[in-house]
């Protein structure tokens, strides 16, 4: 394991504490990093003349059961033998284990040089410091108090933080995770709009070495001013020199490059409260020499369904269409292409999508982990590790919501509403089944 | 609808009673001792007699918890709370969601504007409230219950949604009430206050 070199300075018996500490909030925290909320702008989140801010969902004209609502994310973690693993199914070769627990909605991961593994999370406001010692692995609350701080990307020993329109930098944090050091806060530099639905970050640093920046759209269904919202941009580390990448995202909160064409990929989630059937959820590509281009929202969704409450004369022309369907309400998060040698030849260069599983639908679906096989312009959708979503009870057992390459090749897959991720590696089953 | 079955709540009492040890002297208090006070503001029955404190009484347990899980964690910053969750133990948190969500809510007794509270259920149709908080107000897991709410309370809370980010709320809140008027505002107060 890479964790192996690293050891953090606690006795056993102290990292247990820790262990649990983490998980009811009662651990030693730092001060949080100037987390005071932006002050109140005189005409908040004003939009450009033209565009009303009013979100135009009708719950009524929908045709759903109008009670649903999201899901809550439990504050407090599942104890490790209560953890779903039983429920996981894979395909044959593939293997789950409980990796690490204890970390009440930990979503993102991103792994220090060092081997620390970093998670970011939304309404607890937390990120979590994940080392091992003598094979055993301790979450720590690293920072606390931010705003939904989903975004994280490393880089030269620097972990970037990328809550609600704030961001900070923290130099050398692997050298410093019992006490971590006043960040360098580029929140201005970045310049984020200060509207906060569809704001919480996904961020990543692509192949180009810009900081790649999810910008959602403030709304489930309205207008955007296309200069501001629905984007995603790029930016030199230090936030400066902006760019927009795409547009007309509603939005995204995962993607990645693929590893030969070394386009972007990324996931787009569906309007709610236009029917239990969609639109779908959206997996785009970037082509090459379309950098910029518009993607549809508000008014064109999936494989071109003109939006229902926005109406636009032509509403898809000019629209880049998607490669893939990803399901109704599926919401996909993380997205990865597998890059490791620990799979089987198949599995090379496919993405794998933790699909958080849906909300604004009566039959539930998603809660899972899905592969995209991407031919050129188009991809191909199957199911990859699935059971935790009962489809006769309508329930839910996890919510799948980032997936990390290990270096060793196996797959790390993040579950929010259990705390916990889940380590799958294949072994090559024998030829001859002797026994 | 049915959601997750809480899978918190054994959770969190089981986790907390192993961890007693792990008990200050200033977490020592009893349940009791807490609800008492809780009681200095938000009343005696979880229904607040002063101008702009929330009542708590009927608010679905999960709301409650989250809200001072949230301010215990400094993710919701409320100063006149800061000292009061400070020292909560998550046997504390469930404790006292399970006290509110228990006690009936009643009407504030301040005076509610028949025809203001009429044009709120318009505004409250059009603004997509009810699959939330649902037809009766009376919220569920975490969404809180706004039917009997104070007035003095939801006014300001509506506009404070409305005019600057508010950490630890669901976003879609602000979404919801984006660019809606003062007026609009005062009627859904009215209409949820009637309720």
């Amino acid at each position: 394991m890479a964790f192996s070199t690293y050891r953090l300075a606690l006795p056993a018996a102290a990292s247990i504490a820790v262990l649990i500490a983490a998980s009811t909030g009662w651990a030693q925290q730092p001060a949080p990093p100037t987390a005071t909320p932006a002050p109140p702008s005189a005409v908040p989140g004003q939009s450009p003349p033209g565009f009303s801010q009013m979100d135009q969902t009708k719950v009524s004209a929908s045709g759903q059961d109008q009670n649903l609502k999201p899901h809550p994310v439990p504050p407090i973690a599942t104890p490790v033998d209560k953890l779903p693993l039983d429920k996981i199914k894979l395909p044959a070769g593939f293997k789950a284990e409980v990796w690490s627990s204890g970390h009440p909605g930990g979503r993102t991961m991103v792994m220090g040089d060092k081997g620390t593994m970093f998670m970011g999370s939304r309404i607890i406001g937390r990120v979590y410091a994940i080392t091992e010692k003598d094979g055993k692995r301790t979450p720590k609350v690293l920072l606390q108090g931010l705003t939904q701080p989903n975004g994280l990307a490393f880089k030269d020993g620097s972990l970037y933080v990328f809550a609600i329109n704030k961001v900070y930098r923290y130099d050398k944090i692997e050298d410093n995770l019992d006490n971590p050091p006043q960040p360098v806060e580029l929140t201005a530099a970045y310049n984020l709009p200060d509207t906060i639905h569809h704001n919480w970050k996904y961020v990543a640093i692509g192949p180009d070495n810009k900081m790649y920046v999810q910008v959602g759209s403030n709304c489930n269904i309205c207008e955007i001013n296309p200069g501001t919202h629905g984007q995603i941009r790029r930016y030199n580390l230090d936030g400066s020199g902006m760019e927009i990448v795409a547009r007309g995202i509603r939005n995204t909160v995962g993607f990645d490059w693929h590893p030969v064409t070394k386009e972007l990929w990324f996931n787009d989630n569906g309007r709610d409260w236009a029917g239990n059937a969609g639109p779908e959820d959206e997996l785009n590509r970037i082509p090459k020499d379309q950098e910029g281009g518009f993607f549809g929202f508000p008014y064109c969704h999936a494989m071109g369904i003109p939006d229902p409450d926005i109406k636009k004369p032509n509403a898809c022309a000019g629209v880049i269409l998607p490669a893939a369907l990803l399901g109704p309400h599926a919401a996909g998060l993380g997205l990865k292409f597998y890059t490791g040698t620990m799979f089987p030849k198949q599995y090379q260069n496919v993405a794998f999508i933790a699909r958080h599983g849906s909300w604004n639908r009566e039959q539930k679906f998603g809660y899972d982990v899905a592969i995209a096989r991407t031919n050129g312009a188009k991809a191909t959708i199957e199911p990859f590790l699935t059971g935790l979503l009962d489809q006769q009870k309508n329930e839910f057992y996890g919510r799948p919501a980032y997936v990390f390459q290990m270096k060793d090749g196996s797959l790390l897959v993040s579950d929010e509403t259990n705390g916990a991720t889940y380590r799958i590696s294949y072994e090559t089953p024998p030829k001859h089944a002797s026994r | 609808m049915t959601c997750i079955k809480q899978p918190w709540r054994p959770r969190a009492l089981g986790l907390a009673a192993a961890l007693t040890f792990a008990a200050t002297a200033s977490q020592a208090a009893t349940l009791q001792e807490r609800i008492a006070l809780c009681a200095g503001c938000h009343g005696e029955d979880g229904n607040s007699k002063i101008d702009k404190i929330p009542s708590l009484a009927g608010q679905p347990a999960f709301f409650v918890l989250n809200s001072l899980f949230l301010m215990r964690e400094g993710v919701r910053k409320v100063d006149a709370m800061a000292s009061f969750v400070k020292d909560l133990t998550d046997e504390d948190l469930d404790g006292l969601s399970r006290h509110y969500a228990a006690l009936p809510a009643k009407p504030s007794g301040e005076k509610i504007d028949a025809a203001l509270a009429q044009k709120g259920a318009a505004v409250a149709t059009q603004r997509g409230c009810v699959s939330c908080h649902l037809p009766t107000l009376a919220g569920q897991e975490q969404m809180p219950r706004v039917a009997r709410q104070r007035i003095d309370y939801l006014i300001p809370t509506l506009k404070s949604y409305r005019d600057a980010p508010r950490p630890g709320a669901d976003t879609a809140m602000s979404a919801a009430i984006a660019g809606a008027s003062d007026a609009d505002i005062a009627a859904l107060a009215n209409f949820a206050a009637s309720k």
